[in-house]
């Protein structure tokens, strides 16, 4: 594999795609001192390991990479060699801009992409939860890569879609392997806790059943399924009792208003919670409250 | 019709089951709620969640399964899990979430007063083993190190308390489960004022006391309008889980134990006379007014086996655990009795009886170069039913038992039933219904109308549906090793506390 290094603004295969900010092949054969020192990365950076084993110290976690692994830093992660240089091997390496970083880590990857907001969302939460930078052995990446590579240099119609294509595909692949291997799919009752401590954290969210599914690595229906026989609930009903479990503790601190609690525990209205919170509990909000400030 | 319907708020969830008057199950659902721990030792639930989580359910459950069929609810009958605390300030609002018997906080407390001759009084008075389990221990927590909680704390309640003021408004407190709580004299059937004063509280200050088969107060208008149920419908306070699985499981007279073993598991045996022992080892807790469940209550029940297959087994898809435990115990049934001298010391979250002690951790002795994957995982089933044995063991000190009736997820296994009759060298029977603390509550409702004179003529009337005969050649087997078994566990004391403690370093 020939070496090749492309980056802006000045490699001209890069035009029309501002968003890869570098996109390149290396191999290092001679250690140099200083040379991988600490960072924090202002983009997307994976790289992929195709020969020698590199020692590097992402967020604070030091990792071992062999050649199939690979390594994704997220914008706003620290990065560095272990010892502070860049280990003898080959990286395969694309470095991918983002528009900006919102709360959550939602991540705003420009117009080029061809994923909804939803699955940004979702792949953003995912990364930034998976607390795994590296992902082992996924030669499916360097497939990828070589094909963005080839659609870059030899230009042929359609390789601008084409190549963006690839990059949507490159967050895919990489969210799910990281799922995968954060909980290994075996103690449902696990990986459904710390769900429902995401959920929790962020109950204003109007959380989708896909982003719930994803966050345990299954696909929507199997999600469903699964949650419903283990909670009885389907996710959006469990969600439902988590919400309005919450506002019922904040109905009982008197200084919060009713629209403010509906709105914080994620109902789309204070009417939609009036409603809810009735066919649930058998009280209106406003009844609940005074029910329970009447006494002593 | 009428019917009864009896609500668990069991450790992981909510069961529901519907009985009409002769004892059959009409239907029955379920519903789970999460356990938090936000600290290692630390074991707690969402109070709001749980109700809010039976509500749903109930609702549910009589929309789809009970008033179509047009059955007509006589009673509610409420089990829960024993040693939950729950402070409320003056509105009854939580202050803070429901700390669960896993809790392990008050283990200093524990220690201090286990090692104090106060600790062998409580003990002998209120029937609670000392342990951090004990609410007693946990209010004592609480005021040394959350004295915020402790003292806008107006009343310390158990969780069923807590849901029976949701539904009732009244503060109430069953005989059975308070007898859990550390802080009742079981012979007295009044709050022991020494724990009390330990604890740093007063009388007003706990919720009031009151027969199993009481009827607190109406439910709520709100209540019976949403659920559809009339002004008539009774409440009844109900019991524990543990006095209710033992009652349900038809174990009555001396000479008969139950076992429970689900994630975590018990030995109990009913009796007018509590079991007595200088070494603390059992708990004595009331069922009603007459009668007392004893036994000893163990950490490694099937959780042990859950991890087990979690990290070794075999997983066909995605979370299927189920699968995955089928076939570890089969493969497990392709290796003899004492698994060719595998064994296992089943203390990955310490032990409560008989060790009685936190420390405790699990291992694997004996390994020889022969033995395979599959002697792993029958040793491992056997580690935890020789350790529900040397419960047995103990309460067969006191009384003699000539057979055994079993209930819980685990235990009712037919692999595992079949294995308990082998190690005791008893008969073991199971019951015909899916949940026995289900049907004890059925039981005791059932006396409170008069359908039953008694509680005795009550547990008569549940049918045996199984017996698993033992087997003496494989217990003279499981007999040899079970020695082993013990000697280990208790020799390794010393060496449980040193790994124990380069635990908490790491």
């Amino acid at each position: 594999m020939n070496q090749f290094f492309l980056h802006q603004p000045h490699s001209k295969e890069l035009f029309g795609f501002p968003h890869i900010l570098e996109f390149a092949i290396r191999k290092n054969s001679t250690i140099q001192l200083n040379s991988l020192s600490s960072i924090t990365s202002d983009c997307i950076r994976i790289y992929y390991v195709m020969e020698g084993k590199f020692e590097w110290v992402i967020q604070e976690r030091h990792s071992i990479l062999y050649p199939g692994d690979v390594a994704v830093i997220l914008p706003g992660q620290t990065f560095q060699g272990e010892n502070d240089f860049l280990d003898i091997g080959t990286l395969f390496w694309i470095h991918i801009k983002v528009d900006r970083v919102e709360k959550n880590m939602h991540l705003v990857l420009g117009k080029w992409s061809g994923l909804s907001e939803s699955e940004r969302l979702t792949i953003g939460r995912v990364l930034h939860l998976s607390q795994m930078p590296v992902l082992v052995k996924m030669k499916s990446i360097q497939t990828i890569l070589q094909l963005i590579q080839t659609e870059l240099f030899q230009q042929q119609i359609g390789y601008a879609t084409r190549v963006n294509q690839l990059m949507d595909e490159l967050l895919i692949l990489i969210a799910r392997q990281s799922t995968m291997q954060s909980n290994l799919q075996r103690d449902f009752p696990q990986a459904f806790v710390k769900l429902e401590q995401e959920l929790r954290k962020n109950l204003a969210h109007q959380w989708t059943v896909e982003e719930m599914a994803a966050m345990v690595g299954l696909g929507t229906t199997a999600f469903t399924e699964k949650v419903k026989s283990y909670t009885g609930f389907s996710p959006l009903n469990y969600l439902i009792n988590i919400r309005i479990s919450e506002a019922i503790k904040l109905l009982r601190k008197d200084d919060v208003k009713v629209t403010a609690i509906a709105l914080d525990t994620g109902f789309y209205s204070s009417q939609h919670f009036s409603t809810t919170f009735k066919k649930l509990t058998g009280y209106t909000p406003g009844e609940f409250r005074k029910r329970d400030s009447l006494k002593d | 019709m009428e019917c009864i319907i009896t609500i668990e708020l069991g450790t992981n969830g909510v069961r529901l089951f519907a009985f009409d008057l002769n004892g059959n199950v009409i239907n029955s659902t379920k519903a789970s709620y999460p356990t938090f721990h936000s600290e290692p030792d630390y074991s707690e639930q969402d109070p709001e969640q749980i109700f809010i989580t039976m509500l749903y359910v109930l609702k549910n459950f009589l929309i789809e399964s009970i008033h179509p069929q047009r059955y007509k609810v006589q009673s509610i009958c409420f089990i829960a899990s024993m040693h939950s605390l729950l402070a409320v300030d003056a509105h009854g609002a939580p202050l803070g979430n429901v700390i669960t018997w896993a809790d392990n906080r008050g283990k200093k407390e524990a220690l201090d007063l286990k090692n104090s001759q106060l600790g062998t009084k409580l003990y002998e008075a209120t029937g609670t083993p000392i342990h951090p389990m004990s609410p007693l221990l946990k209010i004592l927590w609480l005021k040394k190190n959350d004295s915020h909680r402790f003292e806008q704390a107006y009343k310390f309640l158990t969780l069923k308390s807590y849901i029976l003021h949701q539904l009732t408004g009244d503060y109430v407190i069953d005989y059975s489960l308070a007898s859990a709580t550390g802080l009742l004299n079981i012979h007295t059937l009044k709050w022991e004022t020494q724990a009390l004063d330990y604890a740093g509280i007063t009388v007003d200050r706990l919720p009031e006391l009151c027969s199993v088969f009481t009827t607190p107060g109406k439910l709520r208008k709100e209540y019976q309008t949403s659920l559809g149920l009339s002004a008539n419908t009774r409440i009844i306070i109900g019991s524990s889980d543990g006095c209710m699985a033992t009652l349900g499981a038809g174990v009555w007279g001396d000479d008969k134990a139950t076992i429970t073993i689900e994630d975590s598991g018990a030995v109990r045996v009913v009796g007018k006379q509590i079991l007595r022992d200088d070494q603390k080892r059992f708990f004595n807790y009331l069922l009603t007014e007459n009668y007392y469940i004893s036994g000893g209550p163990t950490n490694s029940g099937g959780v042990i086996f859950d991890w087990f297959a979690n990290q070794f087994g075999e997983f066909k898809g995605p979370f299927d655990l189920e699968y995955t435990i089928e076939t570890l115990i089969h493969e497990a049934s392709n290796v003899v009795a004492g698994s060719e001298g595998l064994l296992f010391l089943p203390y990955l979250l310490g032990e409560r009886a008989p060790l009685w002690n936190p420390n405790a951790r699990g291992s694997y002795f004996g390994i020889n170069i022969k033995h395979e994957r599959k002697h792993f995982i029958r040793a491992t089933i056997e580690g935890i039913l020789y350790e529900i044995y040397s419960i047995g063991k103990m309460v067969e000190e006191h009384r003699s038992i000539n057979s055994l009736s079993v209930n819980g997820s685990f235990a009712a296994i037919p692999f595992c039933s079949q294995l308990i009759a082998d190690i005791f060298n008893k008969p073991v029977s199971t019951i015909n219904k899916a949940n026995s603390a289900g049907l004890g509550a059925f039981l005791l409702t059932a006396t409170d109308m008069g359908i039953y004179r008694s509680l005795d003529e009550a547990a008569k009337s549940v049918v045996f549906h199984e017996t698993f005969r033992p087997r003496h050649h494989d217990h003279k087997i499981y007999a040899q090793y079970y020695q082993l078994f013990e000697r280990l566990s208790l020799k390794l004391e010393a060496e449980f506390e040193m790994i124990a403690k380069l635990q908490q370093i790491q």
